[in-house]
């Protein structure tokens, strides 16, 4: 994929979280991918490995569809009333091409508005996509803020 | 101003044991007044979690921490010892430390560089003339030391009053519960890599009495129930979510343990790396499970074995410290900035010898359910919210604690079913007791 085909993707999967259509959101992921966010106090968030590293989130695909799922209920408290949310995706870079898979980096600002406090999630975003007979699909999302801490942000409950 | 007048000082909590009835008045969440008396009073008389043995590997590993509205300097020193510093340069009060993390022989304060070594003595004053000689010869330059630091099986603590009575006397019924988790291995129990830190708008008692609280499972934590009910359709474990909840109020107690300190023990069916492997879990974990069962009741016996493995353990130790010994290990500690907003800071532990598919699956489930982002957590921090900012923006003046009370005589040891309130009425009147000054926790 080239950039302006990655950005087209990533501009897609903001939009669906934006319209919180979290689980056609999640039918963009493979059936082995991983959706991560690191933690803030992560020493060196790149290289670090859920299974030995507390993360924020390390979700394979079953929880990523239970995330997706239980974003639309009303019994995820943290999400009710829903958060306003606004992806602004930038700095697309293809690092890598090889056959069906793309890597690529981005920089992301998750606005999110919960009553009447907004906050914003800011980092960068690594892909793997790979190419499917369905169209692109995600296989590891790896989401690195840059954050100390969410003492701002309270907590994250929405999707980067 | 407020919509509702501070009540006088004593009639903040409420019991009456013959009506049954154990109230806490709104105020001691929502007023500004009441904190600054909990700062004395609370903060600065009992025994605060500061950080873990295992956090501070090598010599001059460091951690600069708030405790209790301080900032402090956890250390191991040159010598090995582990020491607490206020982090204040005793010059002109900068900050010598500002790091979250690292290791370090000296601190220089960046400001005219005084410097000072790992044990906290003033090793240079960067300056040729001016001091009379001797001018710290009685040590008060030196970087200053917490007034009390004691540890209890690597847990350190710190007290601002001299005159505390010790950690150990202090932790009372806690103790056992801190025995239980630490001899889960033959190994060490560690902190893990990797921290939560996030905040909370609400007062530090409401997570406090979230913590241990069973009664609020079903409500608040619905949307979890069925996320793992979907996990186990079609799995040998189809059914045992709904088959264990509902007999979720006929085992286990909710425990007072003296000194405001509290336990819930209860079993959900999350399966745990202790020790208590279930299906979901999955084959690869299941002999070196079972290897550790075998080696709990070797080492303690059967019926220690079974409590340890099978108990999800939620204990709150008096003021700000939770040990959730449930489908993973979380050490959580709770610092008020205000009345109304805290920072948790929140840790896993698990034991330094088990595999690193183990080590996986423990903070895999870990991050299922807690944390910021987990599919537990997030939703109990918005009852929290929704509390406080009810209780702060209506004029209704007492909250209703009173569900199991009476029962028994001393509430500071009082035991219940699991979705009684009885930990959380052991708490309130040790809170009672310290803020009227009944009970000084001093050394007599």
């Amino acid at each position: 994929m080239n950039r302006s085909e990655v950005e087209d993707f990533l501009y897609h999967e903001a939009e669906l979280l934006d319209e919180w259509q979290t689980e056609a959101w999640a039918a963009l992921y493979t059936e082995d991918s991983l959706y991560e966010v690191t933690s803030p106090a992560c020493a060196d968030p790149t290289k670090a490995d859920a299974r030995n590293t507390l993360f924020l989130i390390s979700d394979r695909i079953e929880r990523i569809r239970g995330r997706a799922n239980r974003l639309t209920k009303k019994t995820a408290h943290a999400e009710y009333p829903r958060s306003k949310t606004r992806h602004l995706i930038t700095n697309v870079r293809v690092t890598g091409d090889e056959g069906e898979e793309t890597k690529a980096r981005a920089n992301f600002a998750v606005y999110r508005t919960k009553e009447d406090t907004s906050t914003v999630y800011m980092g960068e975003a690594f892909f793997t996509l790979v190419q499917t007979a369905e169209g692109v699909r995600i296989r590891h999302k790896r989401c690195i803020l840059d954050l100390n801490s969410l003492y701002n942000q309270g907590r994250l409950t929405i999707i980067l | 101003m407020a919509l509702h007048d501070p009540v006088r000082e004593e009639e903040l909590v409420k019991a009456e044991p013959a009506k049954g009835s154990f109230r806490v008045h709104r105020d001691a969440y929502r007023s500004a007044e009441v904190f600054q008396r909990e700062k004395e009073l609370i903060f600065g008389k009992c025994w605060l979690y500061l950080g873990h043995d295992t956090e501070l590997q090598k010599k001059g590993d460091f951690h600069s921490r708030r405790v209790g509205g301080r900032d402090l300097i956890f250390i191991r020193d040159k010598k090995g010892e582990v020491r607490a510093h206020y982090n204040s340069c005793t010059h002109r009060a900068a900050k010598v430390c500002r790091e979250r993390s690292g290791n370090a022989r000296n601190f220089t304060c960046p400001y005219h560089g005084w410097v000072f070594s790992s044990e906290g003595g003033l090793v240079s004053q960067n300056a040729q003339t001016g001091y009379a000689e001797g001018i710290n010869e009685d040590g008060h330059l030196d970087l200053r030391p917490v007034e009390r630091l004691e540890e209890y099986r690597g847990f350190w603590f710190v007290n601002y009053n001299p005159n505390a009575i010790s950690l150990y006397d202090y932790l009372d019924g806690a103790r056992d519960q801190i025995d239980a988790l630490m001899d889960h291995t033959e190994g060490k129990q560690i902190i893990l890599s990797g921290e939560h830190t996030y905040s909370i708008r609400a007062n530090y008692k409401l997570l406090c009495e979230n913590s241990y609280d069973g009664y609020h499972l079903f409500p608040v934590h619905a949307s979890y129930f069925d996320y793992l009910r979907d996990q186990l359709a079609g799995t040998p474990g189809e059914g045992l979510i709904d088959k264990t909840l509902a007999s979720y109020n006929t085992a286990g107690a909710a425990r007072a343990l003296g000194n405001g300190h509290a336990v819930l023990d209860s079993f959900v069916p999350t399966g745990r790396p202790v020790a208590q492997w279930l299906p979901s879990m999955g084959m690869g974990t299941k002999a070196e499970i079972e290897a550790r069962y075998d080696s709990l009741v070797r080492r303690l016996g059967e019926e220690r074995a079974k409590y340890i493995a099978e108990t999800q353990k939620n204990l709150v130790i008096f003021p700000n410290l939770v040990i959730n010994d449930i489908l993973s290990v979380t050490v959580r500690v709770i610092e008020p900035e205000s009345h109304e907003k805290i920072r948790v800071t929140a840790w896993a532990m698990g034991p330094d010898d088990e595999s690193e598919e183990l080590r996986a699956l423990r903070l895999d489930n870990f991050v299922s359910f807690l944390g910021p982002a987990g599919f537990g957590s997030p939703d109990d921090i918005e009852m929290l919210e929704i509390c406080q900012d009810a209780a702060d923006h209506t004029p209704i003046e007492w909250s209703e604690i009173s569900k199991g009370f009476g029962r028994a005589g001393d509430p500071l040891y009082a035991e219940g079913p699991p979705d009684d309130e009885v930990q959380m009425q052991a708490y309130w009147t040790m809170w009672d007791s310290v803020m009227r000054r009944i009970n000084t926790l001093e050394v007599k």
